[in-house]
């Protein structure tokens, strides 16, 4: 490890000048120009879910056999996505990987509003979404309870669980930065309403003392989420008997797929957030270095799936399963999302062995959002594909999304950027304080050590 | 009648250097303000380590006891409906959301907990609107020297201050 976690030893005073700086400096022309696109993506996304909850979803292209489809696609893609914030913020503060510092207020909002879309399509796709609080146990004259043998339920929780974790994890390690806002920000406005959202914080020792414990507790409870939350999503698959759906390696395959896209989106988000704001001191290649490695170990991980899938199907001599994974994947209708995930998701990652690929912005960006699609695709191969080539060959057909579905996507889109825009404008989007207590420690081991 | 002083350091290591020299006067009753949790004040001040992860656990337990219970109760006791050939009472079944909730509940009792243990969520506190205590959240160490220390005494504090490098002593007004 050449390259250092932190370039330079600012003060703190610096630190809370550059890193608080960023909510009260205008944004620039580019910033309004990507709010009003992201925002306008975000009405669409409305006036299509108006649309749908008004009309039913029969707009949508899924239907018998591909009862799922987009809706489902989406949620795995967009809660997938959420697990790299998690796993960087809980599992690598476990392990006290000290480059997580830099990045992880932005990694936890990257997987809290990842997650606020993916909670949108379960709850949309029941069809009846006014009905949604059925899934939870409410006292009812009815006394007909929740099914909590099947998997929708489980969804239920540990997405649920999930999102209420991530919150509070995110908006406990920020009150000593709101704090620091309510201190320093330029105007009474802003003085008074950061004020009331660092609940009073004064820094006080004997208050970081219990802090710190909270704070390393919702790291491990956070720890096993990562795990937890797509394993429960792959369940919804694995227990149904669909050819490429029924496998013991899904949890596994599901975890790694989703560490995989979501280190990918924290390359998408980090790499323009590091040059609009001018962070190359305190996110240094080290950073882009690491994610980038683990970009590869998941890769691998997700190929290694791929892998098992194909055997699985052969070593079970199943005839159905075999046709699933070795003729219908690489040469039925949605054949090009096969090729799309092989080339996105194994082939081009290997260039990431090559250290000077590691670093490169030029090389990291495209390829992180070439991960995106080949992860997307993924999910469209193995939950769409699937169920157009079950047991019975005339329960074959072809599946065509509509307009509905491709706006819907790109309105989940539109307002998770719509959202981390304004979170890049409204909250210290680096941990102030953890930077101050790192800078301190590391002065400290120079002089020292 | 005011009931604290307040002084500003320059450093982490003053800070703690002047919680030593008032623990070796007697005095007990000091806490301070940092702008991050500095090891060395929190090592200088002792203390014993915060207990609320005890209280999590029992809130974490609560949680994934109460969701078997809820379960069993309602899908194994209430309303029992065979689906896939599953018995009423399915313990494998009931292990997901056992879990979820007893992270759920943990969670929920560590964020609360430390607004509840840490005496946030006031709308005032005993230091607040003290001059220039905004540096707290900056780049300053505050000491707090309580007057109700039995060791307290008004000169021999504001001497030890000033040989320590305070760079202010302030005594805020009370609030109530």
């Amino acid at each position: 490890m050449s390259d250092p976690i932190l370039i330079g030893r600012p003060s703190d005073a610096a630190l809370g000048e550059q890193l608080l700086g960023t909510t009260w400096r205008p944004g620039g022309r580019g910033w309004k120009l990507a709010f009003t696109i992201s925002g306008a993506l975000m009405l669409l996304l409305f006036a299509l879910v108006t649309y749908t909850v008004v009309t039913g979803i029969g707009l949508w292209g899924n239907n018998i056999p591909a009862a799922w489809a987009f809706a489902i696609i989406n949620f795995v893609w967009w809660i997938g996505i959420g697990h790299a914030g998690t796993f960087i913020s809980a599992i690598l503060y476990l392990f006290e990987q000290g480059w997580r510092t830099s990045i992880n207020r932005l990694a936890e909002a990257m997987t809290l509003f990842a997650v606020m879309q993916a909670a949108l399509f379960p709850a949309l796709h029941l069809g009846r979404p006014w009905f949604a609080y059925w899934l939870f146990p409410y006292p009812s004259q009815m006394k007909v309870w929740p099914q909590v043998k099947s998997a929708l339920p489980w969804d239920a929780a540990a997405v649920t669980t999930y999102f209420t974790i991530s919150l509070l994890f995110w908006y406990l390690g920020m009150l000593p930065d709101l704090a620091s806002l309510r201190d320093s920000a330029p105007t009474r406005r802003r003085r008074i309403i950061y004020g009331l959202f660092a609940l009073g914080w004064n820094g006080k020792a004997s208050t970081w003392r219990h802090y710190k414990a909270a704070y390393l507790v919702l790291a491990g409870l956070a720890t096993p989420l990562v795990l937890s939350v797509h394993s429960v999503v792959s369940s919804d698959f694995a227990i149904g008997l669909v050819p490429g759906w029924h496998s013991t390696i899904f949890p596994p395959y599901f975890v790694g797929g989703a560490i995989f896209s979501g280190f990918a989106m924290v390359l998408t988000l980090v790499i323009p957030a590091r040059a609009v704001f001018r962070l190359h001191n305190v996110i240094t290649p080290r950073h882009l270095e690491s994610c980038a490695k683990l970009m590869l170990v998941t890769g691998l991980v997700v190929a290694y799936g791929y892998i098992v899938e194909w055997f699985l199907a052969w070593y079970s001599g199943n005839a159905a399963e075999l046709y699933q994974a070795w003729i219908a994947r690489p040469t039925g209708p949605g054949r090009l999302a096969f090729y799309a995930s092989m080339i996105c998701n194994v082939l081009l990652p290997q260039v990431l062995w090559w250290g000077r690929a590691r670093r490169s912005v030029w090389l990291l960006w495209p390829l992180s959002l070439l991960i995106n699609v080949g992860m997307w695709s993924e999910r469209f191969m193995i939950i769409v594909q699937s169920l157009l080539r079950e047991y019975l060959p005339s329960m074959w057909a072809t599946y065509t999304p509509t307009w509905v579905d491709l706006g819907i996507l790109a309105g989940t889109l539109g307002t998770f950027t719509f959202l981390f825009l304004l979170f890049l404008r409204l909250v210290p989007i680096i941990s102030v304080s953890e930077m101050r207590e790192m800078t301190h420690d590391l002065v400290r081991g120079e002089h020292h050590g | 009648m005011a009931d604290r002083v307040l002084a500003e350091y320059e450093t982490e290591d003053a800070l703690a250097a002047a919680i030593r020299r008032f623990h070796g006067e007697g005095y007990r009753r000091l806490d301070a303000y940092l702008p991050f949790p500095a090891h060395e004040v929190d090592e200088a001040l002792g203390g014993r380590p915060s207990r609320l992860p005890y209280a999590i656990f029992v809130f974490g337990i609560l949680g994934a006891g109460g969701a078997y219970f809820l379960q069993w109760f309602l899908v194994g006791f209430l309303y029992p409906l065979i689906v896939g050939g599953r018995p009423p009472h399915f313990p494998l079944a009931f292990v997901i959301i056992t879990f979820e909730m007893g992270v759920l509940f943990a969670g929920l009792s560590a964020f609360f907990g430390t607004l509840v243990v840490g005496r946030l969520v006031r709308l005032l506190d005993e230091v607040q609107g003290t001059p220039g205590f905004d540096s707290a959240t900056r780049d300053r160490f505050w000491l707090e020297v309580s007057m109700r220390d039995p060791a307290y005494d008004s000169g021999v504090a504001r001497r030890l201050l000033a040989e320590t490098g305070a760079l202010r002593i302030e005594v805020p007004e009370v609030l109530r």
